[in-house]
């Protein structure tokens, strides 16, 4: 089994799992849908293409950034009639950053992450608008779980954001992983697709469990050091 | 052997200078030593750190065999108005009464590096630094067996429950040194130093008195390889 790892991080993304309409929400992290149709874009597949093998992956994200929920009142036209589209709502993630893993067999993990590294299509943070600000693919992990690899993985936020918590040497960070059996305490989200086809896009409910891990950070202020205090007085 | 703080002064002039470069410090290190003809002259060779804390706080640290006078570091990078200057200590006590099973904080700048091999089939290696946290975690564990230590493990109930991340070890301020040997000269010396802070179990007292004298890793002289000691209880997270 190998692992595929994703760094999120943009000024802006979004990721609705239950937005319709004019209300367009954004989960607090990425879908499983949202970051395997980025996987299945750098691929090239047309949205008709069938995800299920993608959708077998094992999936998790660690949330290394909260970001700030921002919303956006959206009015619109029409540039050749002049019409105006129906008022809309749209939810974003500031200043977010995410690690997202994918675990599946050696072969396909390998063929998704030669697709990130040259992309058909250019991947983008849950909507076309919010393009990402650091390259996406951080490699494979081979040999090794996705829980294995969300917990190794160094902490991606921000130098401002780890210094912000200069106090804390370990901070614990949200993981969301797709549920095991035997897993308590898990939560539904309609995002496991069925189909991408634009004309009628389907989701099927996925187990959610969460978990937190605790990396180091590497902007702490250091433990206080005194090597004089063990020696005894001259 | 002898321990020896030294607190600069970093509003100085003198003090920044010295901070900047380790080629200046290393020599400034070294001219605390009258007799001393080279770094590495008979038992034992000087060895220096520079801990760089909270609110501008920088204390320079020295181990060597002879008793230092820091007088001119006083007057270029001091508190010359202020009685003393520096502290030195008589380390051998404190080095004689390590014992198998002592549990001791302890601080380390190093180098850590690897040997890479730049072409497939090619004899030649090139020394590169190691970049990431656990790469760097990973050098000392490999190195702490015949340093005469062992880095403690967590108590269980930590959330580690595979064999990451379960050690007391804390790899922090890395950072990447750049400097001319000499003026005028056309290349310059790039290192990449990272600060270990962690807990230690002794294994072999002798291993790791010599380890404390000699320093551990390449670079000794700008500043890398000194490890010092402290009290475990000052260990807190």
């Amino acid at each position: 089994m190998s692992v595929l790892v994703l760094l999120l991080a943009g000024p802006l993304q979004s990721w609705g799992s239950s937005a319709r309409f004019a209300r367009r929400t954004t989960g607090q992290a990425p879908s499983k849908s949202g970051v395997l149709g980025l996987l299945a874009a750098a691929q090239g597949r047309d949205r008709t293409a069938d995800p299920s093998d993608l959708a077998q992956l094992r999936f998790g994200v660690r949330v290394d950034q909260r970001g700030t929920r921002i919303r956006d009142y959206q009015t619109a036209h029409r540039p050749d009639t002049g019409e105006a589209m129906p008022v809309s709502e749209r939810f974003y993630l500031a200043d977010a950053v995410f690690v997202a893993g994918a675990e599946g067999d050696d072969d396909l993990i390998g063929e998704l992450d030669r697709a990130l590294r040259e992309p058909a299509y250019l991947p983008y943070l849950g909507r076309r608008s919010c393009p990402p600000s650091r390259p996406v693919a951080l490699g494979l992990r081979r040999e090794t779980t996705l829980e294995a690899v969300l917990r190794r993985e160094e902490w991606h936020a921000a130098e401002w954001y780890q210094r912000r918590h200069r106090n804390e040497p370990e901070v614990t960070l949200d993981c969301f992983l797709d549920a095991a059996e035997g897993d308590r305490e898990v939560d539904s989200v309609r995002d496991l697709p069925l189909s991408f086809d634009p004309s009628h896009r389907r989701y099927a409910l996925r187990g959610v469990t969460r978990r937190g891990v605790a990396v180091p950070n590497p902007k702490a202020d250091p433990p206080d050091h005194d090597p004089m205090s063990a020696l005894e007085g001259d | 052997m002898y321990l020896t703080r030294f607190r600069l002064n970093t509003a100085r002039m003198g003090a920044r200078k010295l901070l900047s470069s380790p080629q200046r410090m290393h020599a400034a290190v070294l001219a605390g030593f009258p007799e001393l003809t080279s770094a590495s002259s008979g038992e034992g060779r000087v060895l220096w750190r520079v801990d760089r804390g909270a609110k501008a706080k920088a204390f320079l640290y020295v181990v060597s065999q002879e008793r230092p006078d820091y007088t001119h570091l006083v007057e270029q990078a001091g508190w010359p108005t202020l009685e003393g200057g520096w502290e030195t200590s008589d380390y051998t006590p404190f080095l004689e009464k390590l014992t198998a099973g002592d549990v001791w904080a302890f601080r380390l700048t190093a180098n850590p590096v690897h040997k890479v091999r730049t072409c497939d089939g090619q004899e030649d290696t090139k020394t590169t630094p190691h970049i990431t946290q656990h790469h760097q975690a990973e050098w000392l564990l490999q190195r702490q067996e015949k340093a005469g230590f062992r880095v403690v493990r967590k108590a269980a109930g930590d959330p580690h429950p595979d064999g990451e991340g379960e050690r007391e070890l804390l790899v922090h301020d890395q950072r990447r040194l750049e400097f001319r040997k000499k003026r005028g000269d056309k290349s310059s010396v790039s290192l990449s130093a990272v600060t270990f802070d962690g807990r230690l179990e002794v294994t072999d007292p002798e291993t790791l008195r010599r380890t404390l004298i000699h320093g551990l890793g390449r670079a000794k002289a700008y500043g890398c390889g000194l490890m010092t000691l402290a009290p475990s209880e000052s260990w807190s997270r």
